[in-house]
This record gives structure tokens, sequence and C-alpha cells, in this order.
């Protein structure tokens, strides 16, 4: 038995969010206008305490509260991540707001908040516990995407997202009431011990039916097609540094708790859920890539971006295999998310640092970026470069990995498909490059970065060419925390 | 051949299931779509339900018990330690039920197209969801009454109870200068919840028989076995003392028909559900989910009868009553109304009481031969008066086009005394109207004289007779059914007097038309099973007690209650001709009735202020509670506690905003500047070999992304859409394709 100090040193990470974002809200009331520069830090700081509390628990393997709740590495794992989108987001939204909205302080508490339900999902074994966080999550994802009440496409984007999210959930809840009515249980590891010993016997459709439904849920977290369409809306009307979390933080929660989900209950139902994971991997890299070709606008065009790559992971569950590639296609889908974070993260951060300065985010205003701030060029471009998958970058070994787990199990066909969309990808990440390094400038003036911005910059920078270029210790950290 | 065609029961209701999702999903932009998915949607249940139907017909011993209950199971869910079992059956009852409702259904479909204007200039703006929320409506009948258990009988229950909320407040948006006058929003909440009163004391009910016997199929439920032990054990309850399970059971589960078939004291919503569209009272507030109340007790006939009266088993004697005084008070309210589709509303009311009373003296086949028929004459009734309203209405449009400020805002095309005269305009209504409210008057030879007759004639028999009843009840109940048998041909003549006769009351009335071909042809024949449904049920050879009445004695003809009902009608009606047809009644006279009945009139015309009573003794305490628990939430909580604890953080929080946070800027620009130069190394990069290679792809996959573009159409309607599209495509591949391909 735990006594309630040790319980409250295993949910540190979670509460110490908690009280942070509580503490900024308190502090935005309070601190005035002209201190509230300090909110950000004050935000940071809770962040990295609650990084300390879970480095903390690296190792550890507890189940906490009747089984709603797990801590081990997998857990950890993207507790870091969160930490780490939350953290860098926002850094690059400190100055974001000005002259937007009077409101500020509230975006850093609501994005804690939004960190404590990714680390809450990470954490949840039991249907109960994964609803509840998956919907603190999107609460709070709905409120900061129409942050910006007085933008209309902010607002409009709010609503949708929310109207989406809400159909999606409840097809979600329906399949995890399937999912209970099949076995008597909300626990994730007894609902697996309890359709293993069934399986083989006539009634599978009842979690097969489940399992579809749930995917509407994860699919729509992790915005893979045909659930895909509220997010190019979402992140083009929400404030960027928003949009550039939704593309990896929540997507990150989402494929947590999807690996959680079906690894720990469903992994009887292989053989059902890999061909909707292919069919859905294969659909949602295909849609999102041409699509992507014709956008107009960096943020949508990002967006389609990050709903292909959400197609490149789902291969990695595709090719999850208990006997053959268990492990290492878990571990390709962490290193893939960790590589992933940073480099999109720098790539929103060029488009945050350009559209401060420049007002809009049409793809044509970035039109010779290189002479009016090369290093934004420079950097756009080790992004887009990473984000294509061409080395020496970080999803270029997520990539790999993926790959080499496909191949492993004889999937050629999807490795051939991914391989044929990496080469149309290349396509609109060039024709945004090419603006940026050939074409004529319509303004000439240079464009200033502030220095949060520039310290994102240089983090994601840094990250996304040492995560391939010193590849190994990521690997390990991947696979070392691929336990389900 | 048979046994495979019974195996598909579990068809019937899913046809019209199919069409709502299709009519919702996709169809509704087109309202011709709409109207054809809908027509094949219940055609085809028509078409298996009336096979089922005539295939148990030609052969009833192979579906009457033991053997009998045809059951198909369907699914069988583990749920953990259990299985629940669903299924559905066909039985004798069940067959007769698929004659009756889907027939009914279908009529009422083709009229529907008529009288929601389609192909007019002006067509209801919501007129394909109608036609989805009829068809819904459509799947809950019919799975309520091919169900072989209670659990799903109670799913399909409250699918309709969701169905007739949606089509009472179906043109929400309508509201009446007279703030009094209730709108159809608030006549479909009043439906809702006071329905909702009935289901919940079924509930408990059916909680409290799966808590005995632990299922709640009518197999289980209404074995030997199961019944003798519910009707052995004895409950303990607070006030009532002790009853054995059975009876209370029983009483429970009657709560339910209570509220649905609208009985009293929970009969008040029918009246006002008149407020939706015609077709809609018609196939729902008069031939079929009222009914359902009539047909749960029915169903649930073996439970009601497992406790004898002289064994404290008084659910029977709970049920006779209430029938029978529904059945009285509702045909006295029905005199004093003026609105053509309330009198039809208590009429409906007081035949339904007719039907339950029925079953309390155990009348159990007039009850189900009355139900047969009532639903046809009624939904006749109903629909006519709803050609009648049409036919008023466009009149009415016609003159205001004339002359725009005339009458515009307090004309009532509902109400009677606007009509006068139609007999003319409308000939098919007209004859048609007069044969259903023949019928329903109980002259002979059309149906209602048959079915009514066949009830009273069992209680004076039961009177008379045996004492299984007590003495007392089957009287009582035979005296209250008379004489209201003798106001329902009063107030039956009355309608058609004032709606056909004489001369027309109004301008509107006097350009009033025909109505168009899709809606005369249903009445027409309805009218022809109105007249011949009766000669199936004579007591010389009762085709009803062949097919459902195997276990019950027959009801011998009594030719003194045949004869004095028959005196009644007949002579009901002719009061009401002398009074309302010899001298037809002019613009602006006062209704005679008035004059004579003086105080009690007024008495009559509030409904007995029943409503008003509730108003009093429910809705206001319940408002005043609300508002007590509003300030108690606002004034203490809010304001007190939580403005408190606000005050206590902001004063924390300004102690705090002291501290120096120098430390923090510093760390920061240090990492800044660090940033910095580090992104001086890496500089400019060539690309100038990339372009080529990808111009080519690019043309080729340019025409695929600008296809698939559209879909992203910046509605998130469109965008719910496909997702749900999808998901019910990867359902339907996962569950039905995938299997096959292994």
């Amino acid at each position: 038995m735990l006594i309630a100090s040790q319980i409250l040193g295993l949910i540190a990470p979670q509460w110490i969010l908690l009280v942070a974002a509580m503490l900024v809200l308190a502090l935005d009331l309070t601190l005035g206008e002209e201190r509230e520069g300090w909110l950000p830090y004050i935000a940071l700081l809770g962040l990295g305490a609650a990084l300390v509390a879970s480095l903390s628990l690296w190792n550890r393997q507890v189940a906490l509260f009747e089984g709603l709740f797990l801590i081990d590495r997998f857990a950890v794992f993207f507790q870091i991540i969160a930490v780490l989108a939350t953290g860098l987001v926002i850094l690059a939204s400190i100055g974001y707001f000005e002259g937007k909205t009077p409101y500020k302080g509230q975006f850093y508490a609501l994005l804690l908040v939004t960190a404590l339900a990714i680390t809450l999902l990470a954490s949840a074994a039991d249907l109960v516990m994964v609803f509840i966080s998956i919907e603190v999550l999107s609460v709070t994802s709905y409120t900061l995407t129409g942050y910006l009440i007085a933008d209309r496409k902010s607002t409009e984007a709010g609503l949708k997202f929310f109207l989406y999210g809400a159909a999606a959930s409840a097809i979600m809840l329906y399949g995890m009431t399937l999912l209970y009515g099949a076995t008597g249980s909300t626990n994730l590891a007894e609902i697996g011990r309890t359709l293993s010993l069934a399986s083989g016997e006539g009634s599978r459709w009842l979690p097969i039916a489940a399992i579809v439904m749930l995917l509407v849920g994860f699919g729509f977290k992790v915005s893979a097609a045909p659930f895909h369409q509220w997010a190019p809306d979402v992140y083009e009307g929400a404030p960027t540094p928003f949009a550039a979390f939704l593309s990896v933080g929540s997507k990150a929660a989402g494929f947590a708790i999807l690996l959680r989900v079906f690894l720990t209950a469903l992994p009887d139902f292989r053989v059902d859920w890999f061909a909707l994971v292919t069919t859905l991997s294969i659909a949602t890299m295909t849609l999102g890539n041409l699509i992507a070709i014709f956008q107009e606008n960096i943020k949508r065009m990002l967006a389609y971006s990050s709903i292909a790559q959400a197609g490149y992971i789902l291969i990695g569950l595709a090719c999850w295999d208990p006997q053959a590639t268990g492990r290492e296609s878990i571990s390709a889908i962490l290193f893939y998310l960790l590589a992933y974070l940073f480099t999109n993260l720098g790539a929103f951060t060029v488009v945050i640092a350009v559209e401060r300065a420049v007002g809009t985010n049409e793809i044509s205003d970035y039109a010779g970026l290189i002479r009016r701030n090369p290093w934004l060029a420079a950097a756009l471009f080790v992004f887009f470069l990473s984000l294509v998958g061409i080395p020496p970058t970080g999803v270029f070994v997520g990539k790999l990995l993926i790959f080499a787990a496909a191949v492993r199990l004889e999937y050629y066909a999807l490795v051939i498909v991914a391989l044929i969309n990496g080469v149309i990808s290349l396509y609109y990440y060039y024709g945004v490059l090419r603006r940026v390094f050939f074409l004529a400038p319509r303004d000439e003036a240079p464009i200033a970065v502030s220095t949060p911005l520039r310290v994102v910059l240089a983090v994601t920078l840094i990250m996304t060419l040492g995560t391939a270029i010193f590849a190994q210790p990521f690997i390990r950290l991947a696979l070392t925390s691929a336990v389900l | 051949m048979r046994e495979a065609l019974f195996n598909l029961t579990w068809l019937i209701p899913l046809f019209p299931l199919l069409a709502f999702a299709l009519i919702i999903l996709w169809t509704h932009p087109s309202r011709k779509w709409s109207t054809w998915v809908a027509w094949i949607g219940i055609g085809l249940a028509w078409l298996l339900g009336w096979t089922m139907f005539f295939l148990s017909w030609g052969d009833i011993h192979h579906l009457t018990p033991p053997e009998g209950n045809h059951p198909v199971p369907l699914w069988a869910l583990p749920t953990g330690g259990s299985v629940l079992k669903i299924g559905f059956q066909i039985d004798t009852l069940t067959a007769l039920m698929l004659f009756m409702v889907p027939f009914v259904c279908l009529m009422i479909f083709v009229y529907s197209k008529g009288y929601m204007g389609y192909g007019t200039e002006h067509p209801d703006p919501r007129y394909s969801r109608f036609f989805a929320y009829i068809s819904l409506f459509a799947c809950g009948m019919l799975g309520l009454v091919v169900s072989d258990n209670l659990l799903t009988l109670f799913i399909f229950w409250e699918i309709m109870g969701l169905c007739s909320y949606l089509l009472i407040g179906f043109w929400y948006d309508k509201s009446y200068p007279d703030p009094n006058r209730i709108t159809p929003r608030q006549a479909g909440l009043k439906a809702f919840l006071t329905t909702r009163v009935g289901d919940v004391i079924m509930l408990i009910g059916l909680l409290l028989l799966y808590s005995q016997v632990g299922s709640l199929s009518f197999k289980d439920v209404f074995s030997q076995e199961t019944l003798h032990m519910l009707a052995e054990q004895e409950l303990w309850m607070p006030i009532f003392g002790t009853a054995p399970v059975a009876t209370v059971i029983a009483i429970l589960i009657f709560g339910g028909a209570v509220g649905k078939s609208a009985q009293f004291p929970l009969h008040v919503w029918l009246p006002d559900a008149m407020e939706g569209p015609t077709p809609v009272s018609a196939l729902i507030h008069a031939a079929t989910m009222v009914s359902a109340g009539v047909y749960l007790v029915a169903r649930c006939f073996p439970l009601f009868m497992a406790v004898p009266l002289d064994h404290g088993g008084v659910q029977l004697a709970v049920v006779a009553f209430i029938g029978a005084f529904t059945a009285l008070a509702a045909s006295t309210i029905a005199l004093a109304q003026n609105d053509v589709k309330r009198v039809l509303a208590y009429s409906t009311i007081s035949q339904l009481g007719y039907m339950i009373a029925a079953l309390g003296i155990g009348a159990y086949v007039a009850a189900v031969f009355h139900l047969i028929t009532h639903a046809f004459f009624k939904a006749l009734l109903f629909l006519g008066s709803g050609s009648v309203i049409h036919g008023v209405e466009h009149g009415h449009h016609k003159i205001a086009h004339g002359h725009h400020d005339h009458e515009e805002g307090h004309f009532d095309p509902n109400d009677m005394m606007n009509m006068g005269g139609l007999m003319n305009k409308m000939p098919r209504t007209a004859w048609t109207f007069i044969i259903g409210g023949g019928a329903l008057a109980g002259i002979v030879p059309l149906a209602g004289f048959w079915s009514k007759d066949e009830i009273l004639a069992h209680a004076w028999h039961e009177f008379q007779h045996t004492q299984h009843f007590g003495t007392f009840w089957p009287l009582f109940v035979w005296l209250l059914l008379t004489v209201a048998a003798a106001l329902t041909a009063f107030y039956t003549a009355r309608q058609i007097c004032l709606t056909f006769l004489g001369e027309p009351r109004t301008e509107a009335a006097r350009h009033a038309h025909e109505s168009p071909p899709s809606m005369t042809w249903p009445l027409m024949i309805l009218a022809f099973f109105a007249v011949i449904l009766g000669l199936f049920g004579t007591p010389w050879a009762n085709q009803y007690h062949e097919l459902v009445g195997e276990a019950f004695a027959a009801t011998p003809f009594d030719p003194f209650v045949a004869g004095l009902s028959t005196v009644l009608a007949v002579g009901g009606a002719v009061c009401g001709w002398l009074v309302y047809g010899r001298a037809p009644l002019r613009a602006g006279q006062v209704d005679p009735l008035k004059r004579w009945l003086g105080p009690v009139h007024g008495v009559l015309e509030n409904k007995y202020y029943v409503d008003e009573l509730y108003r009093l003794i429910v809705i206001r305490p319940v408002l005043r509670l609300a508002e007590l628990c509003a300030k108690f939430d606002y004034d203490w909580v809010i304001n007190r506690l939580v403005n408190t604890i606000g005050q206590l953080s902001i004063r924390t929080a300004e102690r705090l905003g002291g501290l120096d946070l120098a430390v923090v800027d510093g760390t920061v620009n240090l990492v800044g500047r660090a940033a910095r130069g580090l992104s001086t190394l890496s500089n400019t990069v060539d690309l100038k070999g990339v372009d080529g290679a990808v111009n080519g792809i690019g043309h080729v996959v340019k025409a695929g992304g600008r296809q698939m573009r559209t879909l992203q159409s910046g509605w998130v309607q469109d965008y719910l859409l496909l997702a749900v599209t999808m998901a019910i495509i990867l359902l339907g591949f996962m569950l039905l394709v995938l299997p096959i391909l292994r």
C-alpha cells in the first residue's frame, strides 16, 4: 500500500502543472499590465519543475487509484514530450498576442492545463480515465483555438473544432461502452485479458465495432484521414503558437493513447485492426500530401503536412507485431514523435516570426525571405528537409526506423507508398523554399526576430539536427520507453 | 419457407430505420428522393408485415402457444459475466399488429406528401426532416411489436417517445398571438415530460421484474412457473402494505401504458399534441403510438391475470376503473370542443379508455379487436380532418391574397366554427369522414360497432355470469362505457354537422377546395377498411378470436346489449343531427349546447381544469423549488464562498507579485545570444538541383489533389457527414466484408 505522500510524489508532474496553471491564472488577475510579461516565465518555471518531477519517475512502474492511473516509462516519455512542447510553444508565443487580444495570461494557464491533460492521458489505464483526459485536452484545445475572440477566424475555428470534437468523442464513447459491454470491465489490461480468453469464440464483432469507433476518436486527435478535416480550418484560425502545439503536443497525445489502448486492451484483435490502421495510414498520408500542394496559406499547408506525417506514424502501428517487431515499432513511433516535435515546432516558429513581421500567412509573402532574414530562411530549409525526410535530420531517422519495422514484416507495399508520398511532399515544401530563396521579395525590409523566438529556433534547430547526428541516445531512450 | 420468412422478422423495423438514416444523412436536400426513400422503407415493411400476417392467419395453430411464439434470436451479447439475449418474435398478437401498423403507416406516409405541400409553391421548409422523423417513428412502433422481450420493447417505446416529441414540436418556430394558447414547442415538451412520468414508473416495474426473474424476455417472464412464483411472493411497501409481487409489477407496467395511451391522470398531453402536423396526429396520436400502451397491457396480460382479485390482485380492477373513467370523462370533454382535431383527440382518449377497460374486465380479444378497428377509422378521421384543415387554409390563403388586411393573424383553420358546408366543396373528404364517424359512433355494420359491442357484451356477460372480478366492476364498466357510447355518437354527429353541413360560416370555408389525390386516396382506402374490418369480428364468426383468443372463452352474442348500444348510437347521432344538422349554425351563432349546459359547459370546455390543477400542484411548486435552488447557488455559494476565496487569492498573489524575476530574464537572454551565435553556422544552401526533379512529379499529382480539395468546403456539417459516413463504411467493411475476405 502506498501512503499519501508517496502517491503525491508519484503524481508530482500532474499537480505541479495544476498548481502552476492556477498560479498563472491568479497572477494574471493581480499582476497588472506592466508586469504581465512575467507570466510566461512563471509558466516555464512550472514546466521546469514538472520536468524534473517527471524525470525522477523514470524506471518506476506503478499503478495508482485502483488501476486508473499507470506510471511507466511510456507515460514518462509522453510527460517529457508534453512539457517540451508546451515549453517551446510558450516561448514562441511571447509577444504574439500583442495587439491581438487584451487577455494574455490565461493563454499560458490554459496551455499548462493542456499539458496536464496530456500527462494524464499518457498515464490513463482505464477507459474512464482515457475519456476524461481526452475531454480535458479537447475542451482546453477548443478554448485556446478560439482564444482571439475579436478575430472571427479564430472563433469560427474554435466552434468548428468543438462541434467536430464533440461528435468524434461521442462516437468514441460509444465504442468504449461497447468494449465495456463486451468485457464487463473498463480497465485496459483487464479488457485485454478477457478478450484474449474469449478469443476464438464466435462474437468478435462487438470488439471490432468498438475498435472502429475508438479509431474515430483517436483518429480525430491525431488528425488521421478521414477524420482530419477539422485540422486545416483549425490550424488556420487558431493563434499560430497554439496551432503549433496542436500539431505536435495534441497529436503525440493522440498517438500515446492510441498505442496504449490498442496494444494493452486489443492486442488479440491485431489481425482485425491491422487492416484498418493500414488503410487509414495510406489514406492519411496520400490525402494530406496531395491536398497540401494547393495551399496558399502556410498554416493550412503545414496542417496538411502534419496530417500526412500522422499517416507515416500510423505505419508504425500497422507494423506492430508482438513476436517480430513489438518494441521496435513502438520505439520507432516514439522516436518519430520526438523528432517531429522539434522539427514541426521549428517550422511553426518561423511562421510565427514571419507572421509577426508581415501580418499574414500567405505563402507568397515568403518570397525573398533569405534577403529579409537569412537565419529564418536557413532554419526553414532545415525544418522542411526534416519534414520531407532527408538526412541529416531527425524525422529522417524516425522514418528510417518505421520503415525498418515495415521491412522486417515484409510490408514492402506500405514502404513504397510512403516513399512515393515523400517525393510528393517534396513538391510543396520546395514550393515554399523556392519562394524563400529564389524569388524577389515584395518588401525589402529585414524581418526582426524577438529573443524568445530565437531561443525556440535555436533549440528546435539543434534538436532537429541533433536527433539525427547523435541519434543513438535518442533511439535508446525511445527503446527503453517502449514498454507497454 | 415459412420458417425462413419468419426469421426475417427483424427486417421489418430495419427498413424504416434505414430510410431514416438515408434521409438524414444523404437525401435531405431533395424532397423527391426523401419522399421516395421513406415510402420505400415503409412499403417494404408493409409487404413483409402483411406476408407474415397472412401466413400466420392461414395457419394459426402454427403460431399459437406453446410452440407458437416464434422467436428469432438475433444477438447474444456477452456482457462480462452474463449474456444479454436480444431477439424478435412473431406470435398471433404480433401478427395482428403487423397487419395494422405498417399499413396505416403507409397510408399516412402517402398522405403526408400532399399535406406537407410537395410540389406546391410553399412546401414545408423542413419537408425532408418530416419524412425522416416519421420513418424513425415507424421503426420504433414496428420494433416494439416484434420485440421478444421487455427491454427492447422499452427501447423502441422510448424511440417513439422521442419521435413524438420531435414531431409534435415540428413547427417549433410557430407562435400564436394568444399567449395562453400552447405553442408546438411547448406541446412537444409537455408530451415528452408527461409520458416520461409513466415511463419512469414502467421502468421501475421492469427493474423490479428483472430483479425477481433475472430476465425480461416474454418467454421467461410469462412462463407458468415464473407467474406462479410472482403471484406467491409478497412485497411490502410503505403506505400500501403487502401485495403480491405480480400485482405490484403489473400496476407499475400499467403506469407506462397510462402515459403512452393517454389515460387519466396522464392524458393531458394528447390534446395538446394536436399542435403537430396532422399526419403526425393521425399516425402517432391516434393509430399507432397511443395504442402501444394497450398493446403493452395485452402483451403482459398473463402477468395481469396472475393473481385473482380475491388474493389481493387489484391490478385488473385498477386497469378497468382507469379505462372506464377515462372513456367517459374524455367523451364528455369532447362535447364542448370546437377545434376539429381536439374533438378527435378526446375521442381517441375515450376510445383508448374503452380498450383499457376491456382489458381490465378480461375482454382480451375485444380489446385487441377494438385496437385494430379503431386504428383504421381514427387514422381515417384524423387524415380527414387534416384534409379539411388543408382545404380551409388554402381557402383562407386565396382570399388573403385578395385583401391583405382581412382576418390575418386571428384566423384559426382548425376551428369548426369557421367551417360549415364543406360537403359540396370537398365531397371525397366529407364522405370518407362520415364513414369514419359512423364507425366511431358504432353504427351497424361499420367496424366500430362490432368491436365496441363486443366489449360491452363482455362486460355485461361478466356481470351476469361470473364472480371472478367481483360483481361490481363489470357492471360499473358497462354502465360507464354505455353512456360514453351514446356521447360518442352525439359529438361525432355534432362534428360532422358543424364541418360539412349547412352553409359556410366564413369566407375561407367558402373558398375551400378538395385536397390532392395523394391525400384523398389514403382516405378512401382507409374508409374501405373502416367498413369491412368489423365484419371479420362478428359474434358469429369472430376471426379475431380465432387468431388471438385461443386461451379465452368467446363472448356470446347478447341481443340486449347489441340492441341497446345500437339504439344509443343511433339515438346519439340523431340527437346530434337534431341539434346541429336540422338547423345548421349560422356564422356567429352560439353553440346551443352552451346554452343548455350552462356552467357545466365551461367546465367541459376547460377539460375539468386538470391542466390548471397540475399547474397548481406540480408545476408551480417545482418552479419555486428551482428558484430557491438557484438563489442558494447564486447568493450563497457564488456571492459569498467563491468571492471570498477569490479575494483571498488576489491578496496572496499581490504579495507574491513582488518576487524578483531578474534571474529568469538573465538566463533567457543568455540562451538567446547563444542561439544567435549558433545559427550563423548554418548558412545558405544551394537548392537548384532539386528544381527539375520535383516539377516532373508535380504535374501528375496536382490533378488528384485538386479533386480532393473540393471536399474541404469549410462547413463543419459536411466534415461531420463525411466522418460519420466513413465510420459507417469502415464499420461495414470490418464487420461484413472482412469476414468474407477471410
